[in-house]
């Protein structure tokens, strides 16, 4: 049933990104357990699975945002997760990174978060040039024109499109997204994974989707990874998720409540007996 | 209770490592930023928020330190007839003590708690991962600049706040006591010499490192939410005073080996 072994069975494109056997404990808890995953070159891997199964913690493993507790990430075949911060600084210009609720500098301006990896990463001399290159990454998600404004100000949508113009603001080899649609409306979900496959076909890039979004899964996958408790648990194209014999597979792609969680609602008493009127608590 | 108690020890002991690590990379990178011109504009808005906008608050504490020492003092030097070496009393201990423990204190409070509130909300919302995620070292971009902003004001501030403290200390034993103005000077100049400044201020690059060290870290190890960015800010708060008393015990300490080690005899001369 557990087909984590399907990236070795079957020939892939090579991969960019890769972590081997990859164990997170925070404290006692352990959050990911033994873990091998390979990201191909120029394709859109979704990773899925439900709340607090250890996606971003993975996610964030494939630029050493996190340290593992055991096991190895590497990026074009060079082991990174041992290097210093300092030498990870430049590993990193080669990706760009999605956080969930967009992690814009709320002191700066659009413009200004834009900027911020190019001139922290370059001499920056031509300001002329820099302003087309943020006006281009800007028209890029659509939002040419909001140069000045800051964040506070922008929607919850507008934000996750601005935190992708910074993302790609350095021209990475790969694009990472937490949770790129969580929080927004259908059809502003609609226009982030638009966005994900113009990227994609336009820049050639690598992408990784860390999603509980199935429609979204759907829509940008080339290929879906499955976590649950830390493991994984399915790895495939949209049929074959779709068609998985795993039940928990199943019942998160359909977004079934299983019979465990059920009985533990039904254990833990009725609604009808939390209610409350006013004069239970007057004398 | 014992396992418990070795779990607790064993915790404080990897705390600790951490925030050595931390505080060696942060007074290390801020080395290397002080040759760098690219760190200059971040250092500048760090002097602006840290320096000018404390100065008047630094200043008021330091006006009352030497105002309320005068009201003490008086009575006591008065019955003994040597109410004139009020002034050497209280500048005395205005420079050496009083003026750069207070007013690092209230650095503490209104510098360390800014600091690690901002910290910490950038840390909660992802925004210092967002820094290293575009290949910044958050240390030698938000830290650096923060500590060499404390490092080099803080002996500032103390020297605004000794000043104000030597004049409100003047101003109320002139005006409320009526001690001879010039009788006060002199013997204030001849008590405080150089190097009581000197100590004074030197105090203040340590107390302004441990703020600054003290205040990121805790910024960059908040937990998430509004309680945890409230507890950081307590805690901030708690170990940068600790630290500066510990840091004053062991400076005075030091200080008067050296002092003794130069003028062995000033003491008995004086």
């Amino acid at each position: 049933m557990d087909d984590t072994n399907r990236g070795q069975e079957n020939a892939h494109p090579p991969a960019i990104v890769e972590v081997r056997n990859l164990t997170k404990r925070f404290g006692a808890k352990l959050v990911l357990d033994n873990v091998s995953v390979s990201i191909e070159k120029g394709k859109t891997t979704v990773i899925i699975g439900p709340s607090g199964c250890g996606k971003t913690v993975l996610i964030k493993h494939l630029i050493v945002l996190i340290r593992p507790s055991s096991g190895q990430v590497y990026f074009e075949g060079r082991r990174i997760d041992h290097l210093s911060e300092r030498q990870l600084s430049r590993v990193r210009t080669h990706f760009g990174y999605l956080f969930q609720e967009g992690a814009l500098f709320d002191s700066m301006t659009v413009a200004e978060n834009i900027l911020f990896p190019i001139r922290q990463n370059y001499r920056v001399k031509n300001w002329h040039q820099i302003e087309d290159v943020v006006k281009a990454k800007l028209a890029i998600v659509g939002l040419d024109g909001f140069q000045n404004y800051y964040p506070a100000r922008l929607s919850g949508g507008q934000r996750k499109r601005v935190a992708l113009a910074r993302a790609i603001a350095l021209n990475p080899e790969v694009i990472l997204y937490d949770e790129p649609t969580t929080g927004l409306d259908p059809i502003r979900s609609d226009i982030i994974n638009e966005l994900i496959l113009k990227l994609e076909r336009e820049l050639g890039v690598t992408t990784v989707v860390v999603t509980h979004d199935m429609k979204s899964a759907y829509k940008v996958a080339d290929r879906i990874i499955m976590l649950h408790n830390g493991k994984m648990i399915a790895d495939g194209d949209a049929d074959h998720i779709r068609n998985h014999p795993h039940p928990v597979v199943q019942q998160f792609i359909n977004g079934q409540v299983g019979e465990d969680d059920l009985a533990v609602l039904r254990m833990n008493g009725s609604a009808g007996s939390a209610q409350f009127l006013p004069r239970d608590f007057e004398e | 209770m014992i396992g418990a108690l070795g779990a607790r020890t064993i915790q404080d002991v990897v705390n600790a490592g951490h925030f050595g690590r931390f505080a060696w990379r942060s007074v290390n990178t801020s080395a290397r930023s002080c040759v760098s011109r690219r760190t200059y504009p971040l250092v500048w808005t760090q002097i602006y928020l840290i320096g000018w906008l404390s100065a008047p608050v630094i200043m008021i504490t330091g006006a009352f330190v030497g105002m309320t020492l005068a009201v003490q003092a008086y009575d006591q030097l008065a019955g003994m007839g040597l109410e004139e070496h009020l002034g050497t009393l209280i500048n005395i201990s205005v420079v050496k003590e009083l003026g750069p423990v207070l007013a690092a204190v209230m650095l503490a409070g209104r510098v360390g708690g800014a600091l690690t509130a901002e910290l910490g909300t950038m840390n909660v919302t992802e925004q210092i991962d967002a820094v290293r995620s575009m290949g910044t070292d958050p240390i030698r971009y938000l830290v650096a600049p923060r500590l060499l902003a404390c490092l080099l004001l803080t002996p500032v501030l103390i020297i605004y706040a000794d000043v104000l403290g030597i004049i409100g200390g003047a101003l109320v034993s002139f005006l409320q006591f009526g001690i001879n103005s010039r009788a006060y000077w002199d013997l204030s100049a001849y008590g405080v010499d150089f190097w009581d400044v000197g100590v004074g201020v030197v105090k203040g690059f340590f107390f302004g490192a441990a703020i600054a060290v003290i205040s990121c870290y805790k910024g960059f190890t908040c937990q998430e939410g509004a309680h945890g960015v409230g507890q950081a800010c307590t805690e901030a708060f708690v170990s940068s005073f600790i630290w500066i008393l510990a840091l004053d015990f062991a400076l005075a300490v030091i200080s008067k080996n050296i002092y003794e080690i130069f003028w062995p005899l000033k003491s008995l001369v004086g």
